[in-house]
């Protein structure tokens, strides 16, 4: 394989590997090196890619177990808050709601970076990646009824918290 | 659709019962214009998981740094050439400094005899011819020395002679 056909082939996950890269260790910087450090292997174990069936879940599970090799050796919480700018695009708002809509993303962000690791995995490759369980099954070596039940776990933790925080009036 | 369907759809969406088309419509429906007001709490999570799914690793130069950790090939010839180089710099500064520090010693020391005839004829040759001018010049030496012996036998009779008549 040659650097072009990695080009076409490999490179365009980039995206999603960053994105789950950036879940697991809450830092941009992190994301990036643990991105290139997946081509990196992959590049380098790019004679056995024939064998392998699904190169994007490959990458996907590179990506994690880097990931939560980095937080470990970090030995910091990931309960870190997600300072970005969220594009979204609405062009009819007032700058207020425009602080208001950064606001509550920063919100959302917090409530799923303070779940716990594997919930926190499975509502991200569900809810951002559009997964499917056994996909997700097959990535986080989980069975059927654990992603469930991760899932669940996560999504009713951060519709709870969402309504507590509404409550108060935030 | 009614807000009653869409209730129904996020209670299924809490209980992991939605498809995954049925969860991507939940995410578009709550980015759109239309929320109505009792549902801007699940909005919130709705944009944001719809935002996410827009990040992008913004890096230009990641592609060209990744491609230059994977083809490090010129970089390894560049640094093998300037290992050789630097070796071959270090080597030829030993080898002058050794050079210079035997030209200083030889100006120290007297030069060595060193042969000045290739052929043995020719060697034997001269040495006779210094050795015949060296024997020449002893004959002059002695034909003088005879005449000074005359002198000195010459006045050694004189001073026996003096030494009867005062006896």
């Amino acid at each position: 394989m040659n650097f072009e056909t990695f080009q076409e082939r490999v490179l365009p996950v980039k995206n999603k590997l960053y994105r789950f890269a950036l879940r697991l260790t809450g830092s941009q910087e992190e994301a990036k090196d643990v991105v290139q450090e997946v081509f990196i292997r992959v590049w380098n174990g790019r004679d056995q890619m024939q064998e392998i069936q699904n190169m994007e879940a490959w990458c996907m599970r590179i990506t994690r177990n880097l990931s939560l090799d980095r937080v470990r050796s970090m030995n910091r919480k990931q309960a870190q808050p997600l300072e970005e700018s969220y594009n979204v695009r609405h062009e009819e708002l007032t700058p207020h709601e425009t602080t208001e809509l950064h606001e509550s993303m920063n919100r959302v962000s917090q409530l799923m970076a303070a779940l716990p690791e594997k919930q926190r995995q499975v509502m991200h490759l569900r809810d951002v990646e559009g997964y499917s369980y056994n996909e997700i099954c097959d990535l986080l070596a989980l069975d059927m009824n654990q992603v469930k039940v991760n899932l669940f776990r996560a999504r009713n933790a951060v519709r709870e918290k969402l309504m507590q925080l509404n409550a108060y009036g935030l | 659709m009614d807000s009653d369907k869409i209730k129904d759809l996020l209670e299924r969406y809490w209980n992991c019962e939605t498809t995954l088309e049925e969860e991507q419509w939940l995410r578009d429906f709550f980015n759109s214009n239309e929320v109505p007001q009792s549902l801007q709490q699940e909005a919130q999570l709705f944009q944001y998981l719809k935002q996410q799914q827009n990040v992008k690793l913004s890096d230009l130069n990641f592609e060209q740094k990744l491609k230059q950790k994977l083809q490090p090939k010129e970089g390894k010839v560049r640094s093998l050439l300037m290992t050789g180089m630097k070796l071959a710099a270090g080597i030829s500064v030993v080898v002058a400094s050794f050079w210079l520090v035997r030209q200083e010693l030889n100006k120290e020391q007297p030069e060595e005899v060193v042969d000045t005839y290739n052929d043995p004829q020719k060697a034997f040759e001269e040495t006779k011819r210094a050795l015949q001018l060296i024997s020449k010049n002893f004959g002059k030496a002695q034909k003088a020395s005879t005449n000074i012996n005359l002198i000195n036998e010459a006045t050694e009779k004189l001073q026996k002679e003096n030494k009867k008549a005062d006896s």
